[in-house]
This record gives C-alpha cells, sequence and structure tokens, in this order.
C-alpha cells in the first residue's frame, strides 16, 4: 500500500508529463503528439491522480492521510523531475513498473 | 513608467528573499535536522543501551523517582517510547546549583536505574536553534526568526505570482546549464514542494504567535499567564503543600484510567507535584506521536487518593483545535517513519529552495556588475556570505558531531563547549573565503563538510562501541541508520563539490545538449 501511494502520483504526473510536447521528445524522441493520445495522457493522468489520495487514506485515514498525500505528490514529482534529464526512458518506465508492484504488494 | 504587478513582485521575491535567506537556510537546515532530534540524541549518546521498555514500567519509574529525588517538590518522567528508548526525567531540586534548581536524568527502561552518558545537547541543540538561535535572548531570536519567517512567507506568495510558467515547467530541469539550471533548481524545489513550504512557514508563524500577537490572549486572561498557560498548554496548576506526610497512591491505576479515556493510546508523561505529600497531584499527558493535534490531554489525578480531578484537552475548543493542528503539523511527531521521511524531504527541498535562492541573487549580480566592468563591494559581501552561510553550516554541524565523539566524556561543561566548536567552525567558515576566493572557497567548504560528515563512521569506529559493525550485527537500526545516513549526506556534498569544482565538464555537457535536437527544438520556440 505504501509503494502504491507512490505510485498513483508518479504514474499521474508522468502521464501528464508525455502530454507535453518537451517531455514527449525528451522520453519518445518526437515532438509531436497526436491529438487522441494527447487527450488519453491527459485523462489517464488526472484519473490517476484523482485516485492517488485512497491509498494514502487507506494506510493513515482522513487526517494523517491528507498529510501522507501532499508529501507524496511532492515525493512523485521530485522523483520524475529529477530523474528525467538524467534517464528518462528509465523514468517513464517507472511509471509503469511501480504502480505494477505496488498492486502485486498490496494484493 | 509605472512597473508592472509581476515586475513589483519579482523586486520584493528578489529582496524579501535575500534579505533574511542566510536565516532562513540556517533556520530550515536545523529545522529539517530537528525532525529526527530524537535519533540524534540516542547517536550522541552511545553509551545508552537500546532496550524495549518494559509493559509496566510506570511504577517501576515512579520508585526510580522517589529514590532519585527524595524532597523534591516536582518531578516529570517523560516514558520511553521506540524512537527514544529511554525515561526522560527530570526534578526541582532546592539544592541544586542552576538557577531554576533543575537536575535531570536518563533512566532504564526496563529497570529505572539511572543511565549514565556523556553530557550533551544533542538533537534538542538543533530543534533550539531553528527557533532561538544561540547567544542571545530567545525572546528576541524568536522576534527575528518570526520576522523572518514573515518575509519567507510574502517570498512565497510573490515567489508564485513572479513564476510565470509553474504549469508549463512543472517537470523542467535542466542540468548542466549554469545560471538556468540554478533557476530550474530553484523552481522545482519551491514548486513541487509547495504545499510543505507553505504549510510549515505559516505553521511557524502560528507556533511564535503568542509571542508576536499577544494582546488577544492579554485581554482575555487580563495578564494572568498561569491561568493561560494552564488552559492553552495544559500545564497542571502549581500547588502548595500541606505540610503533612502522606503515601503517593499507586500509578498503575490510573495509567490504566487513562488508557480506557484515550482509546487504548499511551501515556507520554507523568508530571508529579509535591509527591509524599497530603495534597500532592499526578498528572498524566498523553503521547504527543499519536495525533496530528498538538493540544495535550491530560488527566489530573489527587497524588494520596488516585481520584480524578479535571481532564484537559479533550473537548478542545474549535480556535484551539485549529492551533494544536498547525502546531502539530509544524512539528510533525504524529508522523510515522514514512511521513518523517517525506517531511525531511520536503525539509531538504526548501533548503535547496532558499540556497539556489541566495546563489542565484549572487549570479545575477555578477552578470550586472560584469556590464559595468566592476564588481562592487556589494555582490562580493552577497557572495561571501553565500559561502559561509550555505556551505559552511554543514561544516559546523559536521564539527559538533565530531565534538561530540572527540572532546572527554568527563570534561566540565562539556555539552556546552559541543555548541562553542559548532560555531567557532561556522566562524571559521566565514573568515575562510577572505583568503579563498570564488568557486575556490565553494569546493573547499563543501568538500570539507563531505570528509566531516563521511569521515564520521569511521571515527566512531575508533572511538565507541557503536560502530556500524556492531549496530548492524545487533540490530539497532537508529544507530545503523543514522551512520548510514551520514555516509550519504558526505556523499552528497561531495558530489556537490565535485559538480561546482568542474565548470568544464558542465560547459561540456550543456554543448552536447545543445548539439541535442531538444535543445535546438527549443531555440526554435
Amino acid at each position: 500500500m505504501m509503494l502504491l501511494a507512490l505510485a498513483l502520483p508518479y504514474a499521474g504526473f508522468t502521464a501528464l508529463c508525455l502530454a507535453m510536447e518537451r517531455h514527449h521528445e525528451q522520453v519518445l524522441g518526437r515532438r509531436r503528439i497526436a491529438p487522441g493520445l494527447r487527450r488519453l495522457l491527459r485523462l489517464a493522468g488526472w484519473l490517476l491522480l484523482l485516485a492517488s489520495p485512497l491509498p494514502c487514506l487507506a494506510l493513515a485515514g482522513w487526517g494523517g492521510g491528507s498529510v501522507l498525500w501532499c508529501g507524496m505528490l511532492t515525493a512523485a514529482a521530485l522523483l520524475l523531475t529529477l530523474s528525467l534529464p538524467y534517464a528518462p526512458r528509465l523514468a517513464a518506465a517507472l511509471a509503469l513498473a511501480l504502480p505494477a508492484l505496488g498492486l502485486v504488494l498490496a494484493s | 513608467m509605472k512597473p508592472g504587478f509581476r515586475q513589483s513582485m519579482a523586486w520584493l521575491h528578489t529582496w524579501s528573499g535575500l534579505l533574511v535567506g542566510w536565516v532562513l537556510f540556517a533556520v530550515f537546515l536545523t529545522g529539517t535536522a530537528a525532525y529526527l532530534r530524537p535519533e540524534i540524541s540516542l547517536w550522541m549518546r552511545p553509551e545508552l543501551e537500546v532496550t524495549r521498555p518494559g509493559p509496566d514500567i510506570a511504577p517501576r519509574l515512579m520508585e526510580a523517582m522517589a529514590r532519585l529525588a527524595p524532597g523534591s517538590p516536582n518531578w516529570s518522567i517523560g516514558m520511553p517510547t521506540a524512537r527514544d528508548p529511554v525515561a526522560r526525567v527530570f526534578w526541582r531540586d532546592p539544592q541544586a546549583p542552576n538557577r531554576r534548581g533543575f537536575r535531570d536524568a536518563a533512566l532504564h527502561p526496563a529497570t529505572g536505574e539511572v543511565l549514565t552518558a556523556r553530557a550533551t545537547r544533542g538533537g534538542e541543540f538543533f530543534y533550539r536553534f531553528h527557533f532561538d538561535l544561540h547567544y542571545m535572548s530567545p525572546i528576541v531570536a524568536r522576534w527575528i526568526v518570526s520576522a523572518c519567517a514573515m518575509f519567507m512567507l510574502v517570498a512565497i506568495i510573490s515567489g508564485i505570482v513572479t513564476h510565470r510558467r509553474i504549469f508549463a515547467d512543472f517537470f523542467t530541469f535542466r542540468p548542466g546549464k549554469g545560471q538556468r539550471s540554478w533557476l530550474d533548481g530553484h523552481a522545482v524545489a519551491a514548486v513541487l514542494a509547495l504545499p510543505y513550504h507553505l504549510m510549515i512557514t505559516y505553521t511557524g508563524l502560528v507556533t511564535l504567535m503568542f509571542l508576536t500577537m499577544p494582546w488577544g490572549a492579554q485581554l482575555a486572561y487580563k495578564g494572568d499567564r498561569a491561568a493561560m498557560n494552564a488552559d492553552i498548554f495544559g500545564n497542571a496548576p502549581v500547588t502548595r503543600p500541606a505540610g503533612r506526610p502522606a503515601p503517593l497512591v499507586g500509578i498503575g491505576p490510573l495509567v490504566e484510567e487513562a488508557a480506557r479515556r484515550w482509546e487504548g493510546s499511551s501515556v507520554g508523561r507523568i508530571t508529579v507535584q509535591n509527591p509524599g505529600d497530603a495534597r500532592a497531584t499526578i498528572q498524566l499527558v498523553r503521547q504527543d506521536s499519536e495525533r496530528i493535534s498538538f493540544n495535550p490531554q491530560s488527566l489530573l489525578f489527587d497524588g494520596t487518593t488516585g481520584a480524578l480531578i479535571s481532564a484537559t484537552g479533550e473537548a478542545a475548543l474549535p480556535a484551539a483545535e485549529t492551533r494544536g493542528v498547525m502546531y502539530g503539523l509544524h512539528v510533525g511527531r504524529f508522523a510515522g517513519p514514512l511521513l518523517r521521511g517525506l517531511f525531511l524531504l520536503s525539509g531538504l527541498a526548501g533548503s535547496v529552495m532558499v540556497a539556489t535562492g541566495c546563489i542565484l541573487w549572487a549570479v545575477k549580480m555578477r552578470q550586472q556588475a560584469a556590464k559595468r566592468g566592476r564588481v562592487g563591494f556589494g555582490t562580493r559581501l552577497v557572495e561571501h556570505l553565500n559561502v559561509a552561510a550555505i556551505a559552511g553550516l554543514p561544516v559546523a554541524m559536521g564539527a559538533f558531531f565530531w565534538a561530540n565523539r572527540l572532546l572527554p566524556a568527563q570534561m566540565e561543561g562539556r555539552a556546552e563547549w559541543e555548541i562553542h566548536l559548532f560555531f567557532a567552525a561556522w566562524g571559521l567558515c566565514l573568515l575562510h573565503p577572505l583568503l579563498r576566493r570564488g568557486r575556490q572557497a565553494w569546493v573547499e567548504q563543501l568538500g570539507l563538510g563531505a570528509l566531516l560528515f563521511g569521515l564520521l563512521p569511521l571515527l566512531n569506529l575508533l572511538v565507541t562501541r557503536r560502530h556500524l559493525g556492531i549496530t548492524l550485527a545487533e540490530g539497532d537500526w537508529i544507530r545503523a541508520g543514522f551512520d548510514l545516513g551520514l555516509l550519504a549526506i558526505g556523499g552528497a556534498l561531495g558530489a556537490i563539490a565535485w559538480m561546482v569544482a568542474r565548470p568544464k565538464v558542465a560547459g561540456a555537457r550543456a554543448e552536447r545538449t545543445a548539439a541535442s535536437p531538444l535543445a535546438t527544438a527549443e531555440a526554435a520556440e
């Protein structure tokens, strides 16, 4: 559950990030994003961010959970932003690997 | 021409940030260290064994206090916890030499016997320093820190207004590109941890509000500070002894009563007034790590009959609860290991934000000076102070830890000398840039900090029995984790020193990226 609390905002941020031309190119080497794909990435990103408080609330209740969520948003965004320039593909791959691993560990 | 709103805000951001940046960096970094206050204290007292607290420790500790402090009118027992596994007690001793007549000791969490350890302020020093500073009256210091925090709040808000590409640059960090990298780093550290920065600055102001804005409380309590403290902080009212001896009631049932009222929560502190007297009272305070709100909940019992006299903090009024939650958020004592790690990370981001802000200011002044063809005194002063404030503080913190390990255990005034050496090291860092200019000063101080932190685990191996070889094998995770953390800090400082020392590498990387399609596309934007 702890990993999922980090993985959901990380995946959400990565999807939003890939919907931006500069970062799309950084990761995938193409600057152009098909409009459909961009919409899909944005939608997925916001949905993941919307779902991201759930593991935190499950871990620590309303009070502690909301503080934990803010901390997790920060940690996820920092991890993504600081790893992007050094290992863009790895950073993007983590967005798939972390939630998968988190689901396995949480189940 | 009248400057636009954004320009005015940029001006405000620059100047409000710079004026207090150096103090803020120290407050942020030592405040971040204060999240690890019990861990630092334990590491700095390598003599103390880590044992799990016994189940019925309260009666043992009460017996120990009766032996330790006969004739004392006042005891206070801080119960052992998982993070700080010894009982910390203090009591008033009419014969004690120091001014307020308090003595203190650490007691074994299972047997209640007195533990001896080297004298040190431990993590308490960083905690105190981050709002009381040192070598000055705490009241003056708190005014200074409050004013700086106010400027910080102004700098944060004006910074948000000034930063016109918050969302477009949300994930943007471009290393190895000189000033642009510093600006990216400043924005990343600021924006991504923004909820934390706003929270910690605002709640920091709230913790000191009774000092900076006392009028409401003065009016409501008509200057009766004791009544106010009793209401707000749950301090038990002082009672005079009756002069008739009477035995203290057993503590066991009182602790059970407390657990029942607090949904199974444990007792964090036991305060006894007039033990052995007919008017004895026993106050139990709830463990503060179990709720966010820092409104202490306490129960006051008659010390001879065990009858409950009063309960405070159970139904806090909205304003008191608001303050309690803000205070609780600031000190983060409710946080488990995971959340504490996130608080540490955010605190470090805050330190980086302030440091990069100060550095950016100097970089910009340097550029303007280069245009004018003359580097003024102001530019040199800011550059000089930047080195001492930013690279010098880790050196001072490292020196504090080295002093803890190297000063003789029986030395007179030992705890104070650790602190003197902290400031002596910092003072030398303030002088050092006079001899070594610019980049050289940065590299040398960062490198020294890296050595001081990185070699501490090795020093541990030489002078204590609590080195990694033993702590890891024994499962003493607090001390082992701390040593590993010191190694990591040493490594990080070394990496920064290395990056600062090799601007040519950074330049080459910038050229390489300039040749990449990404940079050309950006240039075309």
